[in-house]
């Protein structure tokens, strides 16, 4: 934890999501300290529970047992704290793009003339200038995805969780915005809780990856990535971590393929 | 002013193919209407006066405008603004009651839960039935306005609904996750996103407003309106006043419905929606 | 922000409410401030008795029995009689769709009807001069039947009419006269008698009333069988019309002795026609038109109005009554004149019906003007 101050704390998360037919456990004893100003990836095969985590830390979820708390304090519901990125954007389609990253200053009954001081700021640190004005729908993936951070910034939260921010985005814009958002990362030092399932780009961005297992989700493995930024995605270390992390995956891969069969034939069964 | 000039001329600025099978369509139509007027001439029926050729009902048409009927004294143009402040009471009356009503059965369960079966009662009994009863319990004014505000209710009332019902939970999310709760959630998320679904109601709601002012105006056959017109023409036998009165109908309904959509589409665009 | 939100919400709702609000006074207005004119609405006569008593007017004009409805239930009260506004004025008259009496039989057929129609009428008349006569308490219950009102609304309507069925020269005076006053109001356009092939309006009426029938229907015997078993005459009539009530009588087996219905007698075969009874005579006029009707009973002034508007060829070829309507107001207004109507609203049942030439007249000779309320 490098002597860092603990910023978000779960303990022994528990999430049983009940449907009418049955009960799903999606984590269950799920425990991870992240420390102040740091970057953290959670990383899982699909359906493991890193939505659910992230959105039990922003408060849009309830938890069924454990305990988490950011800076101390216990989270209950969504709070203007915990800035929160979503993959969709869920950018407001009716507001320009100053007026989304000015919502959450709007809730706080700012002023207006320091509202567009700050904004003003995060558009600068997102690169969105002279798109003040435009409106989502005008807007490429990559911009909106900009929106969506510097209006989670403008409320200037504690942490940032991050849910596959950039999973809609195609691949080279998606390392060009891994790149933007280290780059605004060290200008803000957030602390970033970072879901994603590709293990390159939680190579590349993570101070630690915490690995999961299948369903139920927790914590498998966290494997510290200590190599120096910006990371060169063909060094040997790089490449090595890489090796490292996708071996813990796989068998993480395969459980979660048998149980999506047996899955399909019980349910065929019945 | 400039921009409901703008808007009409965008409600007809189409394609020049649209216009052309539009013109096409609307030929077809007058030929063979002429050519059934013919046919009952022909044929000396009984009602040939009933069918009257298109040009003398366009003669009526222009006839309407200009001379002042013998009973009332009243031309077309009065018979529109009769119509239209009828249409304008329904309206109103329908949305201020419609926004409010919709935007609590979308939100609340229970409040659909109590409200659904009275709309759902209520909302298949043409607007005709409720003549003999509008016109006792409510009177002139307020009867005519009651059955337009019947058509025009419904559509606003289920797209608000809708609106509700529709809004992006992500979008709730967000805005929870920037501070946003309760009321300014709704004022901020939730109007906003039900807006454009509003004005899709209101549309729909105005077309089929105009298709309740002739029954309207048969509660109140008072004060004029193209519904009195149609009715006090079709009474005394003058069937091409009455086809000039009906074109009357179609042509402020396209042109209310033609304005609405304009403005939907303009909304829907302004706000990035759909 | 929400502030602001709120504000324009709250503009929104204001302006709405004053707009709502302003067409509201706008529309509500009460007639006008013309102290020389009378307003109307148009009413079906069926609603009149509730609109007066729900106060929305403040009176109506109607034929029976939707006076004696009003009357005897103690919400209105007659302020004038038609037989008092234009005494003898006529008002329904029989009509022959001119294609159903374009053959011998059909002509046949019509005056065998007029046969039927006349003694019915003249039943009615000696039922009518004793009223304790078992026949007058026969009529009496034919009515019930036929108008589905009270006996004492029937007794009431029955003393304000008179049947009869000449067409005398005051007869043709009066057809003449209404259809003058709806050319000076432009809802018979000149070119229309031109059209039906009349030189002017008495030519007009001289043609349109057919009195062969009439003469041929005195020479008419009863009939040991139905002569038109298979092809009955279809006919018109307005509902619960209590002038028309020789139709009705007509109809009954009660009236003769022999058990047959008096159109039986005289060999017809008569049965209600599709849409029968119709709402008014404009629709009985329509229903010629479309072939439904073959004899119809109903106001002069909308056979007039159809004849040459809508080409609806038919022929007067019997009178059915006169007088019989009246104008009501409320049983305890202070109105007791046709004068004191000034600034009031009045209903009627529409342009095409007798009640309206008659109040129009009948204020024009007060020096009041008919107006549309507003
Ligand atoms: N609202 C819900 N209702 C029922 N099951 C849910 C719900 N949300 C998630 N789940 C289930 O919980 C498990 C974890 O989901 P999620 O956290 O979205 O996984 P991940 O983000 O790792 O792909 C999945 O099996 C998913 O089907
Ligand atoms: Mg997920």
């Amino acid at each position: 934890m490098d002597g860092h101050e603990v910023d978000i704390r779960m303990e022994a998360l528990l999430k049983v999501f009940k449907e009418e037919t049955r009960e799903i456990v999606a984590l269950k004893e799920f425990s991870l300290d992240v420390g102040d100003g740091e970057f953290v990836c959670l990383l899982g095969p699909s359906g493991c529970g890193k939505t659910t985590v992230l959105r039990i830390v922003a408060g849009l979820e309830t938890k069924s047992g454990g305990r988490v708390t950011v800076s101390g304090v216990e989270v209950e519901g969504a709070g203007s704290n915990r800035g929160v990125v979503f993959q969709e954007f869920a950018l407001f389609p009716w507001r320009t793009v100053r007026k989304n990253i000015e919502f959450g200053l709007e809730v706080k009954k700012i002023p207006p003339h320091e509202r567009e001081a700050v904004s003003s700021t995060f558009i600068d640190l997102v690169n969105l200038e002279g798109f003040e004005n435009a409106h989502p729908h005008q807007l490429s993936g990559g911009m909106k995805q900009r929106v969506g951070i510097a209006r989670a910034l403008a409320n200037d939260p504690a942490v940032l969780l991050m849910d596959e921010p950039f999973g809609a985005l195609d691949a080279q814009t998606r390392n060009l915005m891994q790149k933007e958002l280290l780059r605004i990362w060290s200008a803000t030092r957030k602390t970033i809780l970072f879901v994603t399932h590709s293990v390159d780009e939680a190579v590349f961005l993570a101070d630690r990856i915490v690995v999961m297992t299948a369903r139920p989700g927790k914590v498998k493995r966290i494997i510290p990535v200590a190599l120096p930024r910006p990371r060169e995605r063909t060094s040997s270390e790089f490449i090595s971590i890489r090796g490292e992390v996708l071996e813990e995956l796989d068998a993480e891969f395969a459980k979660t393929m048998m149980r999506e069969m047996t899955d399909a034939s019980v349910q065929h069964k019945a | 002013m400039l921009s409901l000039v703008k808007l009409v001329k965008g409600a007809i600025a189409l394609n020049w193919r649209q216009l052309l099978l539009g013109a096409l369509s609307l030929a077809i139509f007058v030929s063979a209407w002429q050519m059934y007027s013919w046919y009952l001439n022909a044929n000396v029926s009984g009602y040939a006066a009933y069918v009257p050729y298109p040009g003398e009902v366009a003669e009526a048409f222009v006839d309407s405008f200009v001379t002042p009927a013998g009973t009332d004294g009243l031309v077309m143009s009065d018979h529109i603004i009769a119509s239209l402040k009828r249409i304008f009471m329904g309206f109103v009356i329908a949305l201020s009651i419609a926004v409010p009503a919709g935007l609590l059965m979308g939100s609340y369960i229970t409040a659909e839960g109590l409200g659904m079966p009275i709309v759902e009662i209520f909302r298949p009994i043409p607007p005709l039935a409720w003549i003999p009863l509008f016109l006792v319990v409510l009177g002139y004014l307020k009867g005519p306005a009651a059955i337009v505000f019947l058509g025009i209710f419904f559509p606003i009332l289920f797209n608000v609904i809708l609106g509700v019902k529709r809004v992006d939970p992500i979008l709730i999310d967000a805005a929870k996750t920037l501070g946003s709760k309760k009321r300014h959630l709704f004022l901020k998320v939730v109007l906003p996103y039900t807006t454009p679904y509003l004005m899709t109601g209101i549309k729909v709601g105005l077309g089929i407003g105009w298709m309740c002012i002739v029954a309207a105006e048969m509660v109140g056959k008072y004060g004029g309106g193209v519904g009195f017109y149609i009715w006090d023409r079709s009474d005394i036998g003058q069937w091409d006043y009455v086809f000039a009165g009906i074109a009357m109908i179609a042509i402020l309904g396209i042109l209310t419905t033609g304005v609405a959509s304009q403005v939907e589409r303009r909304l829907y665009a302004w706000m990035g929606m759909k | 922000m929400p502030k602001k939100n709120f504000a324009t919400a709250l503009i929104l709702a204001t302006v709405l409410l004053v707009a709502g609000v302003a067409t509201y006074v706008v529309l509500e207005q009460r007639g006008g401030d013309d102290e020389n004119a009378v307003y109307y609405v148009v009413e079906a006569p069926s609603n009149m008795k509730g609109v007066l008593a729900a106060n929305h007017i403040d009176g109506y004009i109607a034929w029976e029995p939707f006076v004696s409805d009003a009357v005897v239930d103690g919400v209105g009260k007659v302020i004038e009689w038609s037989g008092e506004i234009v005494p003898d004025h006529p008002c329904c008259v029989v009509a022959v769709y001119n294609s159903f009496a374009s053959d011998s039989e059909g002509q046949d057929m019509s005056a065998r009807f007029l046969k039927a129609h006349m003694t019915a009428t003249d039943w009615i008349n000696q039922a009518m001069d004793d009223s304790d006569s078992a026949d007058y308490a026969l009529l009496v219950d034919i009515a019930v039947e036929f108008t589905e009102r009270n006996e004492s609304v029937v007794e009431e309507a029955l003393e304000h009419m008179k049947f009869h069925y000449a067409m005398d020269a005051s007869f043709t005076t009066a057809l003449e006269n209404f259809t003058d006053m709806y050319m000076e109001l432009g809802l018979i356009a000149e070119g229309k008698l031109a059209d039906g092939g009349y030189s002017n309006v008495s030519d007009f009426i001289d043609k349109y009333i057919d009195g062969s029938y009439m003469a041929a229907a005195a020479s008419i015997e009863p009939s040991e069988t139905i002569l038109n078993p298979d092809s009955p005459i279809r006919l018109g009539f307005l509902k619960g019309d209590i002038h028309q009530l020789a139709q009705a009588v007509g109809k009954s087996d009660a009236v003769l002795e022999n058990g047959k219905s008096i159109f039986e007698e005289y060999g017809l075969n008569v049965e209600n026609a599709i849409g029968a009874p119709f709402s008014n005579g404009g629709a009985v006029m329509d229903a010629f038109a479309g072939g439904y009707v073959d004899i119809g009973y109903l106001g002069s002034p909308p056979a007039i109005l159809k004849h040459l508007n809508a080409e609806v060829r038919t022929s007067i070829v019997a009178q059915v009554n006169s007088e019989g309507s009246a104008i009501v107001v409320h049983a305890d207004s202070g109105i007791t004149s046709l004068s004191q109507l000034a600034g009031k609203t009045i209903a009627h049942p529409g342009t095409s019906s007798i009640q309206f030439l008659l109040l129009k007249a009948a204020l024009q000779w007060e020096g009041l003007e008919l107006k549309l309320k507003t």
